[in-house]
């Protein structure tokens, strides 16, 4: 079963994995540094650890080595834990100034 | 190891405490608690334990690092016991939340895997992202752990994309065979593994605050809590310089890299002491002091000489010393003038009490590098190791930028010495004036027989 999961990644060239993470995580760096609205640079956060996550999984396939998928679930693991102290802030922030625009940051000088 | 696991374990009775017990007994808990952890730590001296399957390395460097970090921690509770004194809720949660970032610290200093690595820096990094917003009906407390955060985590995505690529070239995340194969690199793969390593340096920059990557610390240094900024500046840093010197320590980095951390050196030194020069608020004053002292860390760098650890020990303990004393200083002046924290608020602080005063000059003139203190031993084992590994031209810089750096030091010196007929009127608490005291004294001394303190 494993060997199956691993011949089926292992379908696809490593550099198309490569690429579309490398894309995948190039969108979350334009979302966090574009957007404006705070809900979506958390998305975006997430989508830049999650390309590393596609990343890992693929390199481990091709080392036939399954450390970088363990690694994967530290990632998602503390990648849960910082989502979660975000949202915190997030909320304390919006009862502050009710709004969740990054325009509203702008007491301290940038 | 056991140190590593106790210190877990305190910080979470820390949060029953903080249910159960008076608010009294938290801070003498923390106290405690540290102290037991450093003499666990003391017993694996010399014996070079590993852990996890070789994940962790407790090895003197990393032991060394580990104690000042503990020490340092000991002293920043012994200021929050005052600090924290007007606080009516959630003190435990402060406690515990900087004995768990302590935790990440530690595994900073002696990982040997790249998860340990990474797993050190998220716990060290999301106890703070909360501790920044320590103020919760403050905005500015708020928008510093906003912005903490989020620059925060945006650093950990590239540093996550650095082991990727680094793991996509060596086939492990061991940094012994990382190591290994910088030496002798895998035809075909260099440019996925210099990649690799360009992302996971600029994602350690990212909290030792090096220019380009230094943008969120004044900010986040004038947001958050006078404590917590502290904590940041000393403890983190710390760690972080260890972290970052455990990782190229023996690797034959790449040319281009090995220029990247010299230009890195320049501009860090550059903007840190000219930007500082105009500032007039002290934390922002202190943010830009740190950022020029990364830049004078990262000389003892580029070298990579046998003794650069110990140099970066004793320069990072005693830039630390002397920001935790001024840190409560400033708590002290700035209630006295009801929150303000233009550096105007240290006038006529000799006048009103000339032992502070005196303590204050001595810090500065630490950070400042002046002879006698501790500072100028350091940075003057600095130069010399910049020197002997062949950076004339950096080093002269350095030394330049140190000229440059006396000035803004002095302008508060001299603010705290002008006479007014009204002085500020300082409540010094008798603790806080033992971790004052300690902090002058203790620069005084690494100054006069720096040999006290060695790796």
């Amino acid at each position: 079963m494993e060997q199956e999961v691993i011949t089926a990644i292992r379908l696809v060239p490593l550099e198309h994995y490569v690429i579309l993470s490398l894309l995948l995580f190039s969108i979350g760096i334009a979302g966090v540094v574009f957007r404006r609205n705070t809900i979506i640079i958390l998305m975006c956060l997430e989508l830049m650890f999650n390309s590393v996550n596609l990343l890992l999984t693929a390199f481990s396939a091709y080392h036939s080595d399954p450390r970088a998928q363990v690694f994967v679930f530290f990632i998602m693991l503390v990648a849960a834990a910082e989502v979660t102290v975000g949202l915190a802030i997030l909320v304390m922030m919006k009862r502050n100034v009710d709004s969740v625009d990054v325009n509203q940051l702008n007491r301290l000088k940038w | 190891m056991s140190a590593l696991i106790l210190i877990s374990i305190l910080g979470v009775l820390m949060l029953y405490a903080g249910l159960m017990a008076p608010r009294k007994v938290l801070a003498p808990l923390g106290i405690i608690g540290l102290l037991a952890a450093l003499f666990l730590l003391r017993s694996g001296w010399n014996v070079n334990t590993e852990f996890f399957g070789h994940m962790v390395q407790f090895d003197g460097f990393g032991l060394v690092f580990s104690e000042a970090l503990i020490l340092l921690t000991v002293l920043l509770f012994v200021f929050g016991v005052d600090y924290y004194a007007r606080l009516h809720e959630n003190v435990a949660e402060q406690y515990a939340l900087m004995l768990f970032s302590l935790v990440g610290a530690i595994m900073l200093t002696s990982y040997q895997h790249l998860l340990i690595l990474f797993l050190g820096i998220e716990i060290l990094s999301i106890p703070l992202y909360i501790l920044a917003g320590g103020k919760r009906d403050s905005f500015r407390s708020g928008e510093a752990a906003f912005k903490y955060f989020v620059q925060g985590s945006f650093a950990s995505g590239f540093f996550l994309l650095g082991i990727a690529l680094l793991y996509g070239s060596c086939a492990s995340f061991d940094l012994a065979v990382i190591q290994a194969y910088a030496s002798a690199p895998i035809p075909g793969t260099e440019m996925l593994f210099l990649l690799g390593l360009f992302f996971t340096i600029a994602g350690l920059s990212f909290k030792v605050a090096a220019v380009p990557f230094h943008f969120w610390s004044p900010d986040v240094y004038e947001g958050s809590p006078t404590l917590v900024t502290a904590f940041m500046s000393t403890v983190v840093k710390t760690a972080a310089f260890a972290a970052f010197y455990r990782l190229i320590q023996y690797m034959d980095l790449p040319k281009a890299l090995d220029m990247m951390l010299v230009v890195m050196t320049w501009l860090t030194l550059f903007l840190g002491n000219i930007v500082a020069l105009r500032q007039s608020q002290f934390k922002r004053l202190m943010a830009y002091s740190g950022i020029a002292h990364t830049g004078f860390l990262l000389l003892a760098f580029l070298g990579r000489d046998p003794l650069t650890p110990s140099v970066l020990f004793f320069y990072t303990v005693t830039y630390s010393i002397a920001t935790v004393g001024l840190f409560v200083v400033l708590t002290l002046a700035k209630r006295a003038a009801k929150g303000d924290e233009n550096i105007r608020i240290f006038k006529g602080l000799f006048r009103s009490s000339p032992w502070l005063a005196i303590v204050t000059m001595l810090l500065l003139l630490s950070l400042a590098g002046i002879p006698l203190t501790a500072g100028f031993v350091a940075k003057y084992r600095v130069f010399l190791i910049g020197i002997e590994s062949g950076f004339l031209k950096t080093t002269a810089f350095a030394v330049l930028m140190a000229l440059v750096g006396i000035y803004y030091y002095v302008i508060v010196i001299r603010e705290a010495f002008t006479p007014r007929d009204k002085g500020p009127q300082l409540v010094v608490s008798p603790l806080n004036w033992l971790v004052i005291s300690f902090c002058g004294i203790a620069v005084m001394l690494l100054g006069l027989f720096p040999g006290l303190l060695h790796l």
